[in-house]
C-alpha cells in the first residue's frame, strides 16, 4: 500500500506567515511554550489552526514538523523504524523523533484519525517527564526545552469513535478556535486574496448564512478557507455566483436542494 | 434616462464589452432612450439581473430588448424573458440566445406551458434558504392564504403566474423572502402589533399599512441583499401601470426609506395615505393577519421570557461559582448588558454580545438564537426580563414532602428489583441522597405481528438501511500490522526483517486483515414511554426500534433496549425490552410490540440506572441513546428548570464514567433545552414523526463510524 509521504525535514519558517489574532491565543501559546506545556488546538476545519501554528513557529523561531494523521498512522510512522541498506540495517527517525531531537515544534493534525496506540507515545511526552520512548532503540529520548507538541482536534464530529480520550486531552493546554468574527474574517479574506472590500463583505455574509444551516441540512458551514478560495476566483474575473457555487456550495454538499439554496443565497448577497 | 446614465449602467454591470459585439453601443443606447421611462427601467432591471448569471446573455438581451418591447405587451415581454431564463438554466447559453433572437415568433398564446411550480417541490429548498437568511428559525408550510404569523411562513400550494417554471420558482423564493423580511425587519415588533390590535384597524387601513411596510422592507432588503432586491424590482409588478403606481407611492413615502425607520413610522403614515388609490399588491406580497401574529407572538414571548431568565440565572451561577462567592441575590440587570454589534453596516446581522459585569460572556449558539429571537420582537431585551427570578425554596420542599409520604412502594417490593438513586437539586447545588427509587419491570409482550407489518411497510427503506450498514462494515479498510490476517503486510515484513537483522526481538504483527465485527460498541437505547407519547409517537418509536434491530444485527454491535417512565421520586420505572446478552428473537419482537405509553418522564433517574447497566458491560465505546418526545417532567416538582438540571447532571455523570450520550427527539421546542442538557453536538431534532424510523438508523450509523 502506498503511504503518504511524511515530512521529516526540519524547516524554519523564514517569512512571517500572515495571521490575524482572534483573542489572546498568541500570548497563551507563547506562555505554554515557555512553560513546556503541550497544546491542543480545537476547532472546525479551515478556521486557521494550521496557519496559527505556522505563525507561532515563525514567532518562536523554531522549525515546524507537521504530520497529517490518518487511520493507518502507526507508532513507527511517528517514531521511526529500521530499514535495510546494502545489507546493513539503518535506523531512520520518524518525524516525531526528529522533532524531539531538533527541538522543533511538532504539529499532529487531526489526531483522532490516528490509530489508538499512537497516543501512548505522546502521553509520556506530554507530562512533566517529557520523554519519548523509542522502543526499538531501547532509548528514552528526553525532549529539550525548545521542543513543543501541538495537536489539533475537531470537536464537531458526532462519531463516538472519533472522540479524543480524556486521558489524552487532559494533558494539554486547550485553545479553542472558531471562525473569526465578521469584521476580522473580512480583513483576512481581503489580505489573503487582495480582493475588493465589497467582495470580501459579501463572502463573509454568505459564510455566515451557510453556518446557520449547520445541523440543518449541512454538516458544517463554509470555512474561512472556502471563502478565501471563492475570493481568489472572483478576483480572477469569475462571476461571483459561479465562484461561490464551485468553491463553496459544491464543496459543502451534494444535496440538490441544498446546492440550490446556497446558490440562491449567494445570488441574494452579490 | 440620459445616455450617460445608461453608459454608466453598462459599465457598472460589465456588459459594455459584450454589447459591442452585436452593435454600436451608441445606437443601442439611443434606441433605449427612445422608449418611455418605465420600459427603460424594466429593461435595465432585467439586464442587471441576467448579468449576475451570465454577462454575454445580458448584453444580448439588452441589444434585443428595445425592439422586442415595441412588439410585445408587458405580459408577453416577461414571458419571453421567462422562457429565456428557463432555457439558460436547462439547456445552456446557446439555446437561451436563440430564444432571445426569436422574439418575433414568440407569443404567449401559442406556447405550450411548462407545469406550474409546486410547493412540495420547493419546500425543502425554501426551508434551507430561509434558514440561511438568518433571524428567527421559521417553518415553511403551504396554506390557502399567503402570510406569516412570525413563527411560520404560509405560502400558496402552487404558483403559476408565469408560463415557464423558472420565474414561478423565483417568485416562490421572493414571496418567502418578503414574509421572512417582515419578521426580520420589525413589521411585527411587539409594540407595533399591540397598536394594530388595540386600534382595530379597518381593512382599508391595514391594506395601506401593508403597502407602506412593503416599501420600507424592500428598502431594507436592498441594503442587505442587493441580489434579492434586483429580483423584487424586476418581477414584482403586474404591468407597467402598477410599476408606475408603486413608484409614486415610493416617492411620497420617501421618509420610510431612510435607514432606521421602523414599522411605527409606517403606522403613523397610514392616515396620510388613505386619500390615495391603492396600488395592487406586488406579486410577491402576502396578506396580513394581525390577530394570528398576536396570538403566536404572545405564546412565544411567554416561553422565551422564562427561558431567558433560566439561562441567565445559570450563567450567573456559573460565574459566581467560578469566582468562588456565595450565590448573590443582586438583580440580573446590574450584571448584564446586551450589545448588538452593528458597528459595521455592510455586515449588519443580528450578532449579539452579552456582557456581564463588564466582561464579554461566551454564549452558546442556542442562546444566541434565543436572544436574536427576542430582539426581533422587542428590538432589545425588555427590562422585566432581566429581573432576578425567585424560586421559592420552601414551596419546593413542601411538595417533595407530600410525595414521600405517599408511600405505595411496599406493595410489590419483592417481585421486582429495587434501586436507589440520588438526584441533583440545582437550587441547593447538592445531591438529594437516595431520593429516588426505581424498579425494573418486564414489558408485557404483545403479538409480534406488529413487527412483521413494520418490516413489510418499510421494505424499501429496510433494504437501503441494510445496504448502508453493510457498507459500514465494507468500508472499514484494510488493517495493517495484525497478529493474524488474510494477507501479508509488506511494510511490516520489511520492517520486521530489518529489526531481525539488527538482532531485535521478532514481533509478528505482519499481517493485514479486513476489519469487521471488531467495532467494540455497546449501545443502550432508552425509550420514552411517558403518557405524552400516546398515539403516533409511540408507534413511530416501535417502528424505529424494529428497523434499528435489523440494522444492528448486521453490524453485530451489542445493544440493549429499555423503556422508562414512572410517577414520583419513589415510583421510577424502567421496562426491560432487550438486555445486552439477549438475542434478538420473537420474545424481543413481542416486547417491542408491547411498548405502551405509561405516565411521566423522570429522566435523570432512568439515565443513572441504564448508564449503570451499560457500565457493567465491557466495550471500548459505550453509547447511551435516548429516544424521547419532550422535556423531563414528573408529577412532583420535577419540572422545568429542576428537571432539566437534574437530567443534565445525570448526563454529566455518564460522561465522566466514559459513556457517550446522544438524544433523538421529536419535540420541536427542544432547541430550548437540549443543547444545555446534551451539549451542542449531541442531539438531533426530528421535525416529523414519520421520519423517525429512517432517521434513527441514519443517526446511529453517523454516530458510530
Ligand atoms: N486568523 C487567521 N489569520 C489569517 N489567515 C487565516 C486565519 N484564519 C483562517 N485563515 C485562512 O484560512 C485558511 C485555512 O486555515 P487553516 O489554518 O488551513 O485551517 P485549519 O488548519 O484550521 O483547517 C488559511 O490558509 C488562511 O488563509
Ligand atoms: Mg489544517
Amino acid at each position: 500500500m502506498a503511504k503518504p509521504e511524511i515530512q521529516t525535514k526540519q524547516s524554519f519558517i523564514i517569512e512571517e506567515p500572515y495571521y490575524e489574532s482572534i483573542a489572546d491565543e498568541i500570548a497563551v501559546f507563547s506562555s505554554a511554550y515557555r512553560n513546556r506545556l503541550p497544546v491542543l488546538l480545537k476547532g472546525p476545519t479551515g478556521c486557521g489552526k494550521t496557519r496559527f501554528i505556522e505563525h507561532m513557529a515563525w514567532r518562536l523561531k523554531r522549525p515546524l514538523v507537521t504530520v497529517a494523521c490518518h487511520d493507518d498512522l502507526t507508532t513507527s510512522d511517528l517514531v521511526g523504524r529500521y530499514l535495510i541498506k546494502n545489507g546493513e540495517t539503518v535506523w531512520i527517525d520518524g518525524p516525531l523523533t526528529s522533532a524531539v531531537r531538533n527541538g522543533s515544534i511538532c504539529y499532529l493534525d487531526e489526531i483522532v484519525e490516528a490509530r489508538k496506540d499512537t497516543s501512548v507515545v505522546i502521553h509520556s511526552l506530554c507530562d512533566n517527564r517529557r520523554l519519548l520512548p523509542i522502543e526499538k532503540l531501547g532509548e528514552l529520548l528526553p525532549a529539550p526545552a525548545e521542543f513543543c507538541l501541538t495537536i489539533s482536534y475537531n470537536p464537531g464530529y458526532q462519531s463516538v469513535l472519533k472522540d479524543l480520550k480524556q486521558s489524552t486531552r487532559q494533558r494539554f493546554i486547550a485553545l479553542e478556535f472558531n471562525y473569526p468574527n465578521t469584521n476580522l474574517e473580512r480583513i483576512i479574506i481581503e489580505k489573503e486574496t487582495n480582493c475588493e472590500i465589497n467582495t470580501a463583505c459579501q463572502l463573509v455574509k454568505l459564510g455566515s448564512m451557510t453556518r446557520k444551516l449547520k445541523g440543518n441540512g449541512l454538516e458544517e458551514g463554509a470555512s474561512t478557507r472556502l471563502l478565501i478560495n471563492a475570493a481568489k476566483l472572483i478576483s480572477d474575473g469569475i462571476l461571483p455566483v459561479v465562484a461561490t457555487d464551485t468553491a463553496v456550495a459544491q464543496a459543502l454538499t451534494d444535496d440538490t436542494e441544498m446546492l440550490e439554496a446556497i446558490h440562491e443565497l449567494s445570488r441574494s448577497v452579490f | 434616462m440620459r445616455d450617460a446614465t445608461i453608459q454608466d449602467f453598462l459599465n457598472f454591470n460589465l456588459i459594455h464589452k459584450d454589447l459591442e459585439r452585436y452593435a454600436q453601443v451608441d445606437d443601442v443606447i439611443s434606441e433605449i432612450t427612445a422608449l418611455d421611462r418605465e420600459q427603460q427601467r424594466l429593461i435595465c432591471d432585467w439586464s442587471e439581473l441576467i448579468a449576475c448569471s451570465n454577462r454575454e446573455l445580458a448584453a444580448y438581451f439588452f441589444f434585443m430588448a428595445p425592439n422586442a418591447s415595441r412588439h410585445m405587451d408587458h405580459q408577453n415581454f416577461i414571458a419571453w424573458i421567462d422562457l429565456t431564463i428557463t432555457k439558460f438554466k436547462k439547456l445552456g447559453l446557446d439555446e437561451a440566445m436563440v430564444a432571445l433572437k426569436d422574439f418575433c415568433k414568440f407569443s404567449l398564446s401559442s406556447i405550450e406551458c411548462y407545469p406550474s411550480c409546486q410547493f412540495d417541490d420547493v419546500c425543502r429548498f425554501l426551508h434551507y434558504f430561509v434558514r440561511g437568511l438568518g433571524g428567527r428559525e421559521m417553518r415553511v408550510i403551504s396554506d390557502q392564504s399567503t402570510f406569516t404569523d412570525t413563527g411560520t411562513l404560509f405560502l400558496p400550494s402552487s404558483i403559476d403566474l408565469f408560463p415557464f417554471a423558472e420565474l414561478n420558482y423565483t417568485l416562490y423564493k421572493l414571496t418567502a423572502t418578503h414574509l421572512w423580511a417582515q419578521t426580520r425587519y420589525g413589521t411585527w415588533r411587539y409594540s407595533v402589533t399591540k397598536k394594530l390590535v388595540e386600534n382595530c384597524l379597518t381593512e382599508e387601513k391595514l391594506a395601506v399599512f401593508n403597502r407602506l411596510e412593503c416599501l420600507r422592507i424592500d428598502e431594507s432588503v436592498r441594503r442587505d441583499f442587493p441580489g434579492l432586491y434586483r429580483e423584487f424590482k424586476a418581477l414584482g409588478d403586474k404591468d407597467l401601470a402598477a410599476r408606475e403606481h408603486w413608484l409614486q407611492w415610493r416617492e411620497r413615502a420617501g421618509i420610510l426609506l431612510e435607514p432606521g425607520k421602523t414599522a411605527e413610522d409606517s403606522f403613523f403614515l397610514i392616515d396620510d395615505f388613505m386619500e390615495f388609490s391603492l396600488p395592487p399588491l406586488k406579486y410577491y406580497q402576502g396578506e396580513m393577519f394581525v390577530d394570528k401574529v398576536y396570538e403566536v407572538m404572545r405564546e412565544r414571548i411567554d416561553r422565551e421570557k422564562t427561558r431567558f431568565q433560566s439561562e441567565w440565572q445559570t450563567l450567573r451561577v456559573h460565574k459566581d461559582a467560578a469566582v468562588g462567592e456565595e450565590a448573590r441575590q443582586d438583580p440580573l440587570e446590574e450584571l448584564i448588558e446586551v450589545i448588538k454589534s452593528d458597528e459595521n453596516k455592510e455586515l449588519s446581522d443580528l450578532n449579539i454580545q452579552i456582557t456581564m459585569e463588564g466582561a464579554v460572556s461566551n454564549i452558546s449558539d442556542s442562546q444566541q438564537r434565543l436572544i436574536s429571537s427576542i430582539f426581533q420582537d422587542f428590538d432589545g431585551i425588555p427590562e422585566e426580563y432581566i429581573k432576578s427570578i425567585e424560586i421559592s425554596r420552601s414551596h419546593q420542599e413542601e411538595q417533595s414532602q407530600i410525595k414521600s409520604s405517599n408511600n405505595s412502594q411496599d406493595q410489590d417490593l419483592n417481585s421486582h428489583k429495587l434501586f436507589k438513586y440520588h438526584e441533583w437539586d440545582f437550587i441547593q447545588q447538592r445531591f438529594r441522597k437516595d431520593f429516588c427509587t426505581l424498579r425494573e419491570f418486564l414489558i408485557i409482550p404483545d403479538d409480534e405481528s406488529f413487527v412483521h407489518e413494520t418490516l413489510k411497510k418499510y421494505g424499501g427503506l429496510l433494504k437501503s438501511i441494510r445496504k448502508t450498514f453493510a457498507g459500514v462494515l465494507g468500508e472499514t479498510r484494510l488493517m495493517r500490522r495484525q497478529m493474524d490476517g488474510d494477507d501479508i503486510d509488506l511494510d511490516a515484513i520489511i520492517e520486521t526483517y530489518a529489526d531481525a537483522a539488527h538482532g531485535l526481538e521478532n514481533r509478528e504483527y505482519i499481517y493485514t486483515r479486513y476489519r469487521n465485527h471488531n467495532r467494540n460498541v455497546a449501545v443502550m437505547f432508552m425509550v420514552d414511554m411517558s403518557g405524552s407519547t400516546l398515539g403516533w409517537v409511540n408507534k413511530a418509536e416501535r417502528e424505529s426500534l424494529v428497523l434499528l434491530c435489523e440494522a444492528l444485527e448486521i453490524l453485530g454491535d451489542r445493544y440493549a433496549i429499555f423503556g422508562f417512565s414512572g410517577s414520583g421520586n419513589n415510583g421510577c420505572e424502567v421496562y426491560r425490552i432487550k438486555e445486552f446478552e439477549q438475542v434478538y428473537d420473537q420474545q424481543v419482537q413481542r416486547r417491542i410490540s408491547g411498548i405502551r405509553p405509561k405516565s411521566y418522564t423522570r429522566m435523570g433517574t432512568a439515565i443513572r440506572h441504564l448508564g449503570h447497566l451499560l457500565n457493567l458491560t465491557h466495550a471500548r465505546n459505550k453509547l447511551l441513546i435516548t429516544l424521547s418526545d419532550g422535556r423531563p417532567e414528573d408529577c412532583d416538582n420535577y419540572k422545568g428548570r429542576y428537571g432539566i438540571e437534574d437530567t443534565r447532571h445525570a448526563l454529566m455523570e455518564m460522561k465522566q464514567s466514559g459513556i457517550h450520550t446522544f438524544c433523538i427527539t421529536i419535540d420541536n421546542q427542544a432547541q430550548d433545552y437540549l443543547p444545555h442538557m446534551y451539549g451542542e453536538a449531541n442531539y438531533t431534532v426530528i421535525d416529523e414523526v414519520q421520519k423517525l424510523p429512517q432517521k434513527v438508523a441514519d443517526i446511529y450509523r453517523r454516530l458510530t463510524t
